[in-house]
């Protein structure tokens, strides 16, 4: 009777072990892919970096910077109750060095007075304006501001609340120039970014439609009138984390998708587009928490739908400065959020997904994206969850265990350093040893909690996505930065 | 399985790796700050010197050259990326002195042998140094070097071509513009434009060239150095030329070149039926004319179906003076022309601020 009742139970349990044992080994496998696909991209990108560096003495920065034939370029500053920093960042934003631009702010229904902030601080008059409705938007707009009297080129509008992506929208009908350049109100740009990540237009202007910059982490650096003076590492584990983490995945990991020709992400902190590429693929979704992300696989899907000859490229040099979460609880809804937007972008184009059509999009980005970052989170819980319960069950020999994650911890610890060492090669930003020490800091704890913290947060992203539940951007608190004299904060939650 | 004595000795291959790493970032970090220092210390004493020459003239200016000429190779390594910055801020009898020294140095010689090396960041960097030593005998070799396999290395010689050479160098730069290794126009239109009126010959030949867009290049060029003697060759390519490419160039060329002749291609060009981005350009240019003539078929085109072309027309009318603006306020008043007022009002608004926001190169794509 026993046997009776005992045999299925062990072929249950022998079935179990064995699924454990695959399972096991497609999560050590899996670790191992993912670094050395990290590795992978960083090497191209250094690659590339040794022949930029070779190269700048002649590339003809200079010339861009006075010559009237540079394009002219519209910048669109999409704002949402950010009344503290708007006047501050509209200054620095009309004291780039570019020979001609615009400032395009949208004022996408603000409740804390950020018109009245401009205004103040602009002169501004409303005027009676037509707005082209090359894009449709769905928040209109009720008034357009200009400042009185002066050769300031800076166009305000205020529109009904509808949005990031609408906003950006509306800006890109009001932008005049045929280069467009999506900008957060709170990003910091060098002086030199808007030459930077307008050369590759300069330099291949029939191909390029598209070109992103690199977005550096502003905690702890110093700035001064709107520009980072001194980048340091900030003083915070978290802050520290994220900056290694910027450093492989936006630095290198898109400079490498970009030298391969795969680059899916342009952040919306600051990328450039050609504004008749943007129209024609009808501007940014709405619909989508990803925008940024979801405009540039449109335009990689239209472009090779058309059988373009076409570029899309990411300039990797530290030209624009962002404001990261200081608080886990900030840091969670962003990384939900993101998770989110990339699973229904992911979604939304799945019949790009290994399709020979879209070339190097269909069939390599874009399935590693699924592979390596949607699935990421559910793969690396899985595995906290499968290798104990391997080793309670005798599927997984703990002694090899140990060992193993000993091994793999080191390895995502070797991906981390080789960012840190390439951006010391290459940029050397950081002037103080306190800061290097700071980022090799970050290193060794990225991979301890703060992994398994951000793959939970992106689960949840990814089942909002699945879910479609409703839309809610997190608030995102700002510490503000060190600034001589000055400390910049702001608060306030978007859309 | 993976055995444990691998997974062991991927262990200590990887804490030697980690070794390594922070090894390279501690050494480079040293290294850099050496060599910054270094660099500092060899070139302070001859700092002083090079900034007295910029200043110097005549003898004076003769021995500091000599002077400065003989410095050791690691001095002169060390002060080059001083004189490289400064021969980029400077201009008249300090550039001159700035020249001349790389000259005695034979920088320029040596760069026109760099022309050939199988580097291409040398003979880019090379094409660089010509161009800023303005070396006009390194014309043809960087004609030459518009064909370069590498496209920086072209844009690197066209750039240069736009600093030293002369007429002869033209067809070269208009052939650049198509084929395998093309230039991009922005470039060669640049170079062109900086070779001053004695090219301009020259680039008006490029007005018959077979390929459109060395005909469109050589408009855009005439129009931008203000060659009027070729205005009614650019009108005819308005009127005739089959691509809508060169057409756009020569409307924006007529209105910046402010002749008569542009007049009446420039109101067909506006006319319905033709491509939008021309009758943009088109409206725009009018507007640049400056011809009260304009007044009638731009205030046509205030209702015009396209708001691009409204606004510009708009704008235009605005430029054109009180006959301009009188028609605006005609169309504003008129509640009957529903588009067309509200573009009169809009542009009459801007205009009340202050703000009005004209520019014929807004109208106009990459």
């Amino acid at each position: 009777m026993s046997v009776a009742t005992g045999e299925p139970w062990a072929s249950l349990l022998g079935a179990l072990h064995t699924v454990i044992t695959v399972c096991d080994s497609v999560v050590i496998v899996y670790f191992l892919a993912i670094n050395t696909s990290y590795l992978v991209l960083i090497l191209i990108a250094l690659g590339e970096f040794v022949r930029t560096l070779r190269r700048a003495p002649f590339a003809g920065h200079d010339e861009a910077a006075t010559s009237p034939l540079t394009p002219p370029v519209s910048v669109i500053m999409p704002a949402h109750n950010e009344a503290a920093g708007i006047a501050e960042a509209v200054r620095a934003m009309l004291l780039l060095r570019y020979p001609e631009f615009e400032v395009v702010v949208v004022d996408d229904g603000s409740i804390d007075g950020t018109l009245d902030a401009l205004r103040e601080a602009f002169d501004l008059a409303e005027v009676e304006y037509v707005v082209p409705d090359d894009i449709p938007v769905r928040g209109g707009v009720t008034s357009v501001h200009l400042p009185r009297g002066g050769p300031v080129r800076l166009v305000v509008a205020r529109k009904d609340n509808g949005g990031k992506a609408d906003a950006l929208n509306v800006g890109i009908n009001l932008a005049r120039y045929p280069l467009v350049c999506m900008v957060d109100a709170d990003s910091i740009l060098d002086s030199e970014a808007l030459l930077a990540v307008a050369k590759p237009f300069c330099d291949d202007p029939q191909r390029v439609v598209a070109s992103g910059g690199v977005v550096g982490l502003a905690n702890g650096c110093t700035v001064v009138a709107g520009r980072v003076v001194e980048a340091r590492v900030p003083p915070d584990l978290l802050g520290r984390v994220q900056v290694v983490e910027y450093l492989r995945a936006f630095l290198l990991g898109r400079t490498g998708w970009s030298k391969l020709g795969s680059l899916l992400i342009i952040a919306g902190a600051f990328g450039l587009f050609r504004k008749d590429a943007v129209v024609a693929v009808g501007g940014m979704d709405p619909d989508c928490i990803g925008e940024d992300a979801e405009l540039v696989i449109r335009l990689h899907k239209h472009m090779r739908e058309q059988g373009r000859d076409y570029r899309i490229v990411f300039v990797a040099e530290p030209i624009s400065w962002s404001e990261a979460p200081s608080k886990l609880k900030v840091l969670a809804h962003q990384r939900r959020r993101w998770h989110r937007g990339l699973t229904e972008i992911l979604l939304k184009h799945r019949r790009m997904i290994g399709n020979p059509r879209y070339g190097r999009i269909g069939l390599l980005a874009l399935p590693f994206y699924v592979v390596f970052e949607l699935l990421a989170p559910l793969v690396e819980l899985a595995g906290l969850v499968l290798v104990p319960l391997g080793v309670l069950m005798g599927a997984v020999n703990a002694d090899f265990l140990w060992r193993f994650l000993v091994v793999a911890y080191i390895y995502a610890v070797v991906v981390g350093m080789v960012s840190v060492a390439v951006e010391e090669y290459a940029f050397h930003r950081f002037t103080r040893w306190r800061d290097v020490w700071g980022g090799l800091v970050g290193v060794v704890a990225e991979n301890i909690g703060y992994r398994q913290l951000t793959a939970w947060w992106r689960l949840r992203g990814m089942w909002d996505g699945l879910r479609k539940s409703p839309q809610v951007w997190g608030a995102m608190t700002r510490a503000g930065f060190e600034s001589p004299g000055q400390v910049r904060e702001k608060g306030g939650d978007r859309v | 399985m993976i055995s444990a004595g691998l997974v062991r000795g991927a262990l200590l291959g990887l804490l030697a790796v980690v070794l390594a790493l922070s090894l390279l970032i501690v050494a480079n970090r040293f290294v850099r700050r050496h060599r910054e220092r270094r660099r500092e210390r060899i070139a302070a004493p001859v700092r002083g010197s090079l900034l007295e020459l910029l200043c110097a003239e005549g003898d004076e200016q003769t021995e500091l050259l000599n002077r400065l000429a003989e410095i050791d190779r690691r001095t002169w390594a060390a002060l080059e990326p001083t004189l490289t910055t400064l021969l980029g801020k400077v201009a008249g009898g300090a550039r001159a002195a700035l020249v001349r020294l790389y000259e005695l140095r034979g920088a320029a010689v040596d760069a026109v042998t760099e022309l050939s090396s199988r580097s291409a960041a040398r003979r880019g960097r090379a094409a660089q140094v010509l161009g800023q030593l303005s070396h006009r005998p390194a014309a043809p070799s960087l004609c030459r070097l518009l064909a370069d396999r590498d496209p920086e290395v072209r844009l690197a010689a066209t750039r240069a071509l736009g600093r030293c050479g002369g007429p002869e160098a033209v067809p070269y730069l208009l052939e650049s513009l198509y084929g395998p290794r093309a230039v991009p126009p922005a470039a060669v239109i640049r170079a062109l434009v900086s070779l001053g009126p004695q090219a301009q010959r020259s680039v008006a030949a490029g007005l018959e060239h077979p390929q459109p867009l060395a005909r469109a290049v050589a408009i855009e060029v005439l129009g931008a150095t203000g060659v009027v003697s070729h205005t009614s060759e650019i009108a005819r390519a308005l009127r005739e030329d089959p691509q809508i490419e060169v057409r756009v160039k020569a409307a924006r060329a007529l209105g910046r070149l402010c002749m008569p002749e542009g007049l009446e291609p420039l109101l067909a060009a506006v006319r319905p039926g033709r491509p939008v981005a021309l009758r943009m350009v088109g409206a725009g240019a009018l507007g640049t004319l400056g011809a009260v003539a304009a007044t009638g078929p731009l205030a046509e085109l205030l209702g015009d179906p396209d708001r691009h072309v409204a606004a510009t027309a708009a704008r235009a009318l605005l430029q054109l003076g009180p006959e301009g603006r009188a028609e605006l306020h005609a169309a504003a008043d008129d509640r009957s022309r529903g588009p067309a007022a509200a573009q009169a009002r809009a542009v009459l608004a801007e205009s009340a601020v202050g703000a009005a926001r004209h520019d014929v190169r807004a109208e106009v794509a990459l």
